[in-house]
């Protein structure tokens, strides 16, 4: 008890406050801008923690983190470029609801609510059940993570919306991407052809930048020459969700959250793959299946509740056994060890007031964030009145910077307009985006972890099936896979069950 | 009027004059640093790399007349970008940049064209040695234990390292030469993090690799290290012995050398050097150093070239034993 008390002694205070503040906003801005990730503003503000005292860093830190993932949906709805690549996956809903329902204000609120009730949730895990769930992530070995990549795998099914067969097409794109340069398994070069841009394989985020937002733009481009150009004006009359929209999602809210904390804590898997399953699993148990993808409440609350959800469960290895559950928690690391924090095991035990106060400091930056969310979204929501002709010179600019600002290099710049114009014709023949982009996130996952599981067991394939989580992992994406083939014949089937019964009795 | 033309003219004049002593002081006299010097770092913002480099530019500004450093991720290509993009710079002192251990290795594996010849070494502010770390529970508590133990079951024991191919499984294979033991390698791909996760989980029964990045686990008692491939004991973990003092000859590190342009005059080169040794010997920058796990290292100017050459012939024998395995 005496720990808690010293512990909000400790944030409590002027400049820590102040540092949580400044983190949270920077994280937003840092998020919603594409081409700047979490990771690289919690790197480039981290040589600031050393200017505070004691958890002050830290917390800005937190703040950034926290931050950084929710401001990712913002450009997602506005604008259908996700500032980082956990937002994608809020595009889908979030900017049809933007836009052609043309509530901007109700999709930002929605996310807001989300991400923080998702950050909060996480939170509460993380204080509560942190050993146990610690104990639960060591469990995945090679076999488990590549049933878990191949289970993400098998969403690109009910997320690709139109052509089941373009959804997978698009899935083996962002596969074959994956392969692309060193391997990191056997250390041999794959499709580079002697360049050395491609050795290290093509980043993510320009390939991001380009699919989305670079082809947007060209569309854009396209509406304003066909169309004379109308000018919008959204008024808002509230930024808080409505009670019914509440009710309507709570389940879809609670549901993301355990999956979100859950996928955060399993050490190597992140945001990304969280808002991915986290929708998939929405649409699955929705009583508004066929609403998704035209502006379902459901379907922005559940990426943003999966994905913010991972900041607790991120902390959680790391701070329980000093694993780094994500790039960002890694970095963490390194700035709670100059605080003289050493996480890990003897944490709890020596410095249970520096838990403490990274636990308050957590549920405190989550809700400054939905503060400052809710607080801003009337500002935001300004982004879709300001006319075409001046918003997309703009994002066209952003494109260029953001590709060329992720890792300093031209080669990442031609990329993005490659995927640009790429997008941009994927679009007009209905193939989805997200299929490439879960094809990327996962291909190495599960490459990597499906050579590493065949040596564990010298090539022997039953491995697969005697781990058991691994083994239901395997069943559940067999069963996503095939449920749009399959349900039809299986409904047919029941009904004519029920019809033989009726016509028995 | 003919007032403001003698205004103007004088201003003018005045304008060329300062112009000019501007320029004197830039370029005439060899006054160095006179300008930012930019440092490229061939991994990504966060990393082990960066972390070093940006250490040690905070505190070597002190001590090279306040210079201002820029720092440049430029992670492509594995890293070769960077590495690649420093060699190819001006050799004027104002384009320096990192270099790791793969540059060692590259060459052999016909990743990149660069040598460890093409770079005047400043210093090398991180060398962490190969350490073999095992859980704290396992039946075997010295080097010898564990070598007899692999003898026994050949080709069962399950040993992490992030890669094949990259350092830490040459260190094992160098390992499996030195005590004739056949290892099974598992590889992850990401590194430290997921192999902690694998060696505290019971997947995996060892790993051979950087030790700071398992200091947690080892001060918590869930991990032992049985010893280090270096020439001289950690400052971190004192009590365990070398592989040396244990008679096999075994010295495998990773560095990270801040380096400049092959071609660098000389007494810029001393300066910076000079540089680097007051700041690699100062307190506060062990202190930070320490504080992240890393054993801070002061390997400057001509010892830190042997150090990159001397590892780069290493590895062409190693690597070829691998190549052929």
């Amino acid at each position: 008890m005496s720990d808690i008390l010293v512990a909000l002694g400790n944030v409590f205070t002027i400049g820590n406050l102040a540092g949580l503040i400044f983190g949270t906003g920077a994280g937003i801005l840092i998020g919603a801008m594409p081409g700047l990730s979490v990771n690289m503003g919690i790197a480039l503000l981290f040589p600031l923690t050393f200017a505070f005292q004691g958890v002050g860093g830290i917390l800005m830190l937190l703040g950034i983190y926290c931050g950084a993932i929710y401001g990712g949906s913002i450009s997602a709805i506005l604008l259908k470029t996700p500032g980082t690549p956990a937002s994608v996956a809020t595009t889908l809903d979030g900017y049809p609801m933007a836009t052609k329902l043309k509530q901007p204000g109700r999709a930002l609120g929605l996310s807001t609510f989300g991400s923080t009730f998702g950050g909060i949730f996480s939170a509460i895990c993380l204080i509560i059940f942190s050993p146990m769930l610690a104990s639960v992530a060591l469990k995945f070995s090679k076999p488990e993570y590549f049933a878990l990549a191949v289970f993400g795998l098998s969403i690109i099914t009910s997320v690709s919306s139109g052509s089941i067969l373009k959804g997978l097409l698009g899935g083996f794109i962002g596969l074959f991407i994956a392969t692309i340069g060193i391997d990191n398994l056997s250390g041999s070069v794959r499709f580079a052809f002697g360049s050395t841009y491609l050795l290290g394989g093509i980043s993510f985020v320009p390939i991001l930048i380009g699919l989305f937002a670079f082809s947007q733009v060209l569309q854009s481009v396209e509406d304003c020459y066909k169309e004379k150009y109308v000018k919008t004006d959204v008024k808002l009359t509230r930024v808080f969700p409505t009670w019914e929209d509440l009710k309507r999602v709570f389940v879809t809210l609670l549901r993301s959250s355990i999956i979100g904390t859950f996928i955060g804590c399993v050490p190597g898997t992140g945001g990304d793959i969280a808002s991915f399953v986290s929708y998939d699993q929405a649409k699955r148990w929705s009583k508004y299946k066929d609403n998704f993808g035209n502006g379902e409440p459901e379907g922005i609350v559940a990426p943003e509740a999966g994905n913010n959800s991972v900041s607790g469960g991120a902390m959680i290895p790391m701070l329980t056994l000093g694993i780094p559950g994500d790039g960002a928690t890694a970095i963490m690391l390194g700035a709670l060890m100059v605080q003289g924090m050493q996480p890990g095991p003897l944490l709890f035990k020596e410095q249970a007031s520096s838990v403490y106060a990274i636990f308050i400091g957590l549920l405190l930056a989550n809700a400054v964030m939905g503060l400052m969310g809710f607080s801003l979204i009337r500002v935001f929501v300004k982004v879709v009145n300001i006319p075409k002709e001046i918003l997309i010179p703009v994002i066209f600019t952003l494109t260029f910077v953001g590709a060329y600002a992720y890792n300093n290099s031209m080669n990442d710049v031609f990329v993005m307009v490659f995927c640009g114009f790429l997008g941009y014709f994927m679009n007009k023949t209905e193939f989805s985006m997200s299929a490439i982009v879960i094809g990327i996130i996962l291909g190495a996952l599960a490459e990597t972890n499906f050579r590493g599981a065949l040596t564990m067991s010298d090539g022997n394939f039953s491995i697969f099936l005697t781990h058991p989580i691994c083994a239901v992992f395997l069943a559940l994406a067999a069963i996503s896979l095939l449920s749009p083939v399959l349900g039809p014949v299986v409904k047919k089937l029941l009904g004519k069950d029920k019809a033989k019964q009726e016509t028995g009795v | 009027m003919e007032c403001k033309k003698v205004a103007a003219l004088v201003l003018a004049g005045a304008m060329a004059v300062t112009t000019m002593a501007g320029c004197g002081s830039a370029g005439g006299s060899a006054k160095y640093p006179s300008k930012d010097i930019s440092v490229i770092i061939p991994k990504a913002a966060g990393g082990g790399t960066d972390t070093a480099a940006r250490g040690l530019m905070q505190y070597m500004k002190e001590n090279l007349d306040g210079a201002n450093f820029v720092a440049t991720n430029k992670p492509d290509g594995g890293g070769v970008t960077g590495m690649v993009e420093t060699s190819a710079a001006k050799a004027d002192g104002y384009t320096l940049g990192m270099v790791t251990v793969e540059l060692a290795m590259f060459p052999w594996q016909d990743k990149c064209q660069v040598t460890p010849e093409d770079y005047a070494a400043i210093c090398a502010p991180i060398a962490a040695p190969a350490a073999l770390i095992v859980p704290a529970d396992a039946p075997y508590d010295s080097v010898d234990d564990f070598a007899a133990y692999c003898k026994e079951n050949p080709g069962t024991v399950q040993v992490g390292n992030s890669g094949m191919g990259a350092i830490w499984h040459v260190a094992a294979v160098s390992f499996e030469k030195e005590f004739g033991v056949e290892l099974k390698h598992i590889p992850y791909p990401n590194g430290s993090a997921d192999i902690a996760a694998a060696l505290t989980g019971g997947h995996i029964d060892a790993t051979i690799a950087d030790p700071s990045s398992y200091k947690s686990q080892v001060d918590a008692g869930e991990m032992k290290i049985l010893g280090v491939m270096s020439e001289e004991r950690s400052s971190i973990y004192p009590d365990v012995p070398t592989f040396k003092e244990l008679g096999h000859d075994l010295v495998i590190r990773a560095w990270a050398s801040l380096v400049a342009p092959k071609d660098t005059p000389e007494e810029i080169l001393t300066q910076l050097r000079d540089a680097a040794k007051t700041t690699c010997e100062s307190d506060e920058f062990k202190e930070y150093f320490e504080k992240q796990g890393i054993d801070p290292q002061c390997i400057i100017g001509d010892d830190c070239q042997k150090m990159m050459e001397d590892d780069y012939a290493m590895y062409e024998d190693l690597l070829k034993d691998i190549e052929t395995e």
